[in-house]
């Protein structure tokens, strides 16, 4: 009797669980379409802006985000979350997707740039990103396997062409934390905890005075492009579309330049 | 013969039976499924990793560091709050118990209010020279601030439990404070306190929120095993997987060893506990 009890609990709960997950699955209901966004991070400021313009120029449509990393949106797109349309910050991960077939063919929508951020009183005298390699800075970054990380470490190595051969060594033995989002590094140099830190320009736009911005030298910039995908599983595929080519169109090209986005290069 | 009264109990005795089922079959599954996904040759090869060996390095002297502040002053504390009257000592219990129902990313952000750079006791710890954010001073101190409540409740519990009369005639016999406490009290509380300083153990190589918070992750610095999981999911699901089921491994290992092995003497536990410790 215990083995049948538990084999009859278990496939109550799978039930319940299957239930539970094409409930979540359904996003039309009365003729209203709800589109899942699964977004980068670094796009949770001016995404929700585009899905107002977007209702208001497609009634019935609402839209909604899931914000994570975009490693961590590949995974969950791999494991067959539920979701519409993908919009990453690394065209790598774009490409990825779309050759195991999880997405159509991903288009670039935006680029984003890296920028040094120092706590606003500067404690270490950050005035150029040579300084970045004395001896002492609390440098704190992106780890190696989020895009903002492998940005960073694109743009030191860049860098050694104009400060020496040893610079990029000398800053990354500076490193006092890999983090795992650029939300981590924001608040460690926003807290004053760490002498300065790798973002993306939009990152630090958006909390204004609270850190001060170090410009890097644009022949050593690594941009970052943002690849727009639909996911082919997708219930809502041209409401999908819509959503796709609205990012695409004037409107979404002025609001991402407003929150400090370049437009994607020319293909 | 059997009544209604009979079959009601039958009735009652089943759905206690599927309690239990239905709990270990939630509470197993996920653990049973870490290591399914993961073929046993890929999980020993990506234990072998640079960045699994050093988070094990780093988790295990963290959480021992932890393990020993929590029993050096945890002891002596909950002692003198067991011994006082109930009424006195409830308040200050209470606040020991707070990380209990603190987020860990909350606990770690208090850390940083108060001993980061820019904290409340920044200023007189950057007068000494001393920064503690980012260092390994950092972790241990994010554990202990976690996992303390788990040792601190069980040893309270436990020093009330022993007889006072036993402590009180300890006394009469001329012996001293000190006397009486390793002598007395602390064998015969010694096996929840045990219990609890298996738990906090566990807790603190489980910790990650209050950790990455306010010591941030640096590979064989500051980098623990559950911030390795979290970091290494985003290269390879796989190489993640691994150091799951090894934190897995490690954390139950502990927590079983470390309650045989500390459990109150009983022969046939002795035989069991002395081969558990040669596994782990």
């Amino acid at each position: 009797m215990r083995c049948l009890s538990s084999a009859a609990l278990v496939a109550a709960l799978l039930a319940v669980g299957a239930t539970a997950c094409g409930g979540a699955a359904s996003g039309s209901q009365d003729g209203l379409t709800t589109l899942t966004v699964l977004s980068a991070a670094s796009l949770d400021r001016v995404f929700p802006e585009m899905a107002t313009e977007f209702s208001k120029a497609h009634p019935g449509v609402t839209v909604r985000f899931s914000f994570a990393g975009t490693d961590a949106l590949v995974a969950q797109i791999e494991q067959g979350s539920p979701g519409d349309i993908f919009a990453g910050a690394s065209a790598k991960y774009g490409d990825q997707l779309f050759e195991e077939r999880f997405v159509d063919r991903p288009r670039a929508f935006a680029t984003n740039r890296l920028v040094v951020i120092v706590p606003p009183a500067n404690p270490a005298g950050i005035a150029s990103p040579e300084d970045l390699s004395k001896p002492g800075i609390k440098l704190v970054v992106g780890a190696e396997t989020v895009p903002a990380g492998i940005y960073t470490r694109k743009v030191l190595a860049n860098l050694d062409a104009l400060y020496g051969p040893s610079y990029s060594q000398a800053v990354l033995a500076n490193i006092v934390s890999d983090e795992d989002n650029v939300e981590g590094v924001l608040t460690k140099v926003r807290l004053g905890e760490a002498d300065a830190g790798f973002v993306y320009l939009t990152d630090a736009e958006a909390v204004g005075g609270a850190v001060r911005a170090v410009q890097l030298p644009s022949e050593a910039q690594a941009v970052a492009t943002y690849p727009i995908a639909v996911i082919r599983s997708s219930a809502h595929r041209a409401a999908a579309r819509r959503f796709e080519s609205f990012v695409l169109g004037p409107i979404g090209r002025r609001l991402l330049a407003d929150a400090g986005f370049g437009p994607p290069a020319a293909a | 013969m059997r009544g209604p009264a009979g079959r009601i109990d039958r009735w009652v005795a089943f759905f206690f039976g599927l309690a239990v089922a239905a709990l270990l079959a939630f509470i197993l599954l996920p653990v049973v499924a870490i290591f399914a996904r993961v073929p046993p040759g890929t999980l020993v090869a990506q234990l072998h990793s640079r960045v699994a060996l050093d988070a094990l390095e780093v988790s295990l002297r963290a959480s021992l560091s932890a393990l020993a502040v929590i029993l050096l002053f945890g002891t002596p504390a909950a002692y003198a709050l067991a011994t006082r009257p109930r009424r006195h000592s409830a308040t200050l219990t209470t606040i020991l118990e707070l990380p209990l129902v603190l987020p860990p990313p909350v606990a770690g952000l208090g850390l940083l209010m108060a001993f980061g750079r820019e904290g409340l006791l920044g200023g007189p710890l950057r007068a000494v020279g001393v920064t503690i954010t980012f260092t390994q001073i950092a972790v241990v101190m994010a554990l202990v601030f976690v996992s303390l409540p788990f040792f601190v409740r069980q040893a309270i519990a436990s020093f009330q439990s022993v007889d006072p009369q036993l402590i009180a005639a300890s006394r009469i016999l001329g012996a001293g404070q000190a006397r009486t406490f390793f002598r007395v009290a602390l064998p015969l509380a010694r096996p929840g306190l045990s219990a609890g300083a298996a738990l906090a153990l566990a807790r603190s190589l489980g910790e990650f929120g209050a950790t990455l918070m306010f010591a941030g992750s640096l590979p064989g610095s500051t980098q623990t095993l559950p911030v390795a999981v979290f970091t290494e999911l985003a290269r390879d699901l796989d190489a993640a997987l691994a150091i799951a089921a090894l934190l897995v491994a490690i954390s139950a290992g502990l927590f079983v060893g470390f309650k045989l092995l500390l459990r109150e003497p009983h022969p046939s536990w002795l035989d069991s506990s002395s081969s558990t410790s040669a596994i782990v």
